[in-house]
């Protein structure tokens, strides 16, 4: 019996403790609160950041692709123009 | 229906033979200004994806004070993709004004204005005054504390030009002070109002371009022999650019969203430190250079006035620039275009860095 007793009171005394410390924390809490609220404009996770930034990679690898084939057109475009070749003939026959 | 034929059906009906003889007539001159020839294009490609991302953000924004801030930091937070159309939007815009404006002063320093394009010069310029207030009424619509503070500041100093300004300012507001009606007001301007003008000016302002063609700068028309074909060699050259263009906006999009300030309380202060948009301070720090008071007259109204004779002076320099109109070299308009490009250079960065 005294045994249970002693522990009820070292299992009381804990807690106050525990209490006592973990008061300050919630008004430390609160006190975040006023703090200015920060939105997140950017997905949080790093899971999603990752993708977003791959994303960006191969967007850009797909930009400098289509640049690289519009420049070898435009090259073989202006071959084309400086042979003089490109100009379409008046009254050609139509081969039928 | 195959393809050939689908092409034969419009071929009977449309006159598509008429444009593609137009589009391989149309010559670009080639000489070492020819770059400025892209910056209209590019800046017709950022209103274009301007249109698109706005287009996205106008189906979930709610124009009303009460919802406005929380509709907007839910497109961002919850919706799917939300953060970058907002970002692309956001940083399209500026983009497309800093372009725009690198345009004009080009435009302006080699005198692309003169004889016979004075029209051009005008539509531009009247373009140019519309995608500033796209810029107000955009930031307004975020409907947080210093957008509230800018538009309060902006519609203010709009009311100070005698005669019409008491006019504009309760025309811009809706109400005495800006409001939910100024919110209202504004989001009717941003998505139906100015876009409707803006088509019509770049129709007008493309179409004019076409039928007079490209300027060419004296200083370099009597060495421009070349030129090139605009369909297909500068239209490739132009989506290069676009292309270009567009990683840069999604880039930075991704890289740097814009943040979302605290939401508008019309009873509050005014923030410390608040400064316009960047295409703004110019203005900015124009009228801080005045004092409150002028031999006894309110000094805010004599800045708005000498900046309304300053960009009066600026719309009609075509017409006082007679030397260019003759095709002589006018050494005067030369300094003048670069006084009116420092000043915008010189003043803008000194507001950002003060």
């Amino acid at each position: 019996m005294k045994k249970i007793v002693i522990f009820t009171i070292k299992t009381i005394n804990k807690s106050i403790k525990y209490f006592i410390f973990s008061v300050p924390l919630l008004f430390f809490n609160v006190i975040a609160l006023w703090a200015e609220e920060k939105i997140d404009v950017f997905p949080s996770t790093p899971y999603d950041q990752f993708i977003i930034y791959q994303a960006l990679i191969l967007f850009w690898i797909g930009i400098i692709g289509l640049i690289v084939i519009l420049k070898m057109k435009l090259k073989e475009i202006e071959r084309i123009q400086s042979m003089g070749i490109d100009k379409e003939e008046k009254d050609v026959p139509f081969l039928d | 229906m195959s393809c050939q034929r689908l092409k034969n059906w419009f071929d009977e009906r449309y006159d598509f033979e008429g444009i593609r003889s137009f589009l391989k007539q149309k010559v670009v001159p080639v000489h070492k200004y020819g770059i400025l020839y892209y910056t209209g294009g590019l800046t017709l490609f950022l209103f274009i994806l301007q249109f698109i991302t706005g287009m996205v953000l106008a189906f979930y924004y709610v124009p009303y004070h009460e919802q406005a801030h929380k509709s907007i930091i839910e497109i961002v937070t919850k919706l799917n993709m939300g953060w970058l159309f907002r970002s692309l939007h956001h940083w399209g815009a500026q983009i497309a004004i800093g372009v725009l404006f690198i345009h004009v002063f080009g435009t302006l320093l080699v005198k692309a204005y003169r004889k016979p394009r004075e029209i051009i010069w005008i539509t531009g310029f009247i373009l140019l005054v519309i995608s500033i207030f796209f810029g107000l009424s955009g930031y307004f619509l975020l409907w947080d504390e210093r957008a509230f503070a800018a538009v309060r500041v902006a519609t203010g100093g709009a009311g100070n030009l005698p005669f019409i300004g008491g006019f504009i300012k309760s025309f811009l507001r809706g109400s005495i002070d800006v409001t939910g009606e100024t919110l209202v007001r504004f989001y009717a301007f941003h998505v139906c109002v100015l876009p409707l003008f803006t088509i019509f000016f770049i129709g007008l302002h493309g179409l004019l371009v076409q039928y007079h063609g490209m300027s060419v700068p004296i200083s370099v028309e009597k060495d421009t022999k070349k030129y090139e074909p605009f369909f297909p060699n500068v239209l490739y050259k132009d989506f290069i650019i676009w292309l270009i263009a567009l990683g840069v906006v999604v880039t930075i999009s991704v890289l740097f969203p814009p943040e979302i300030g605290k939401k508008a309380d019309p009873l509050a202060a005014p923030p410390e430190n608040i400064k316009p948009e960047w295409y703004f301070l110019f203005l900015f720090q124009t009228l801080k250079l005045f004092p409150g008071d002028i031999m006894g007259l309110n000094g805010e109204m004599i800045a708005i006035i000498l900046i309304s004779l300053g960009i009066l002076f600026f719309l009609l320099i075509p017409f006082f620039d007679r030397k260019s109109s003759r095709g002589e070299k006018s050494t005067l308009f030369t300094w003048i275009g670069i006084l009116y490009t420092a000043y915008f250079i010189i003043m803008t960065i000194i507001g950002f860095l003060t």
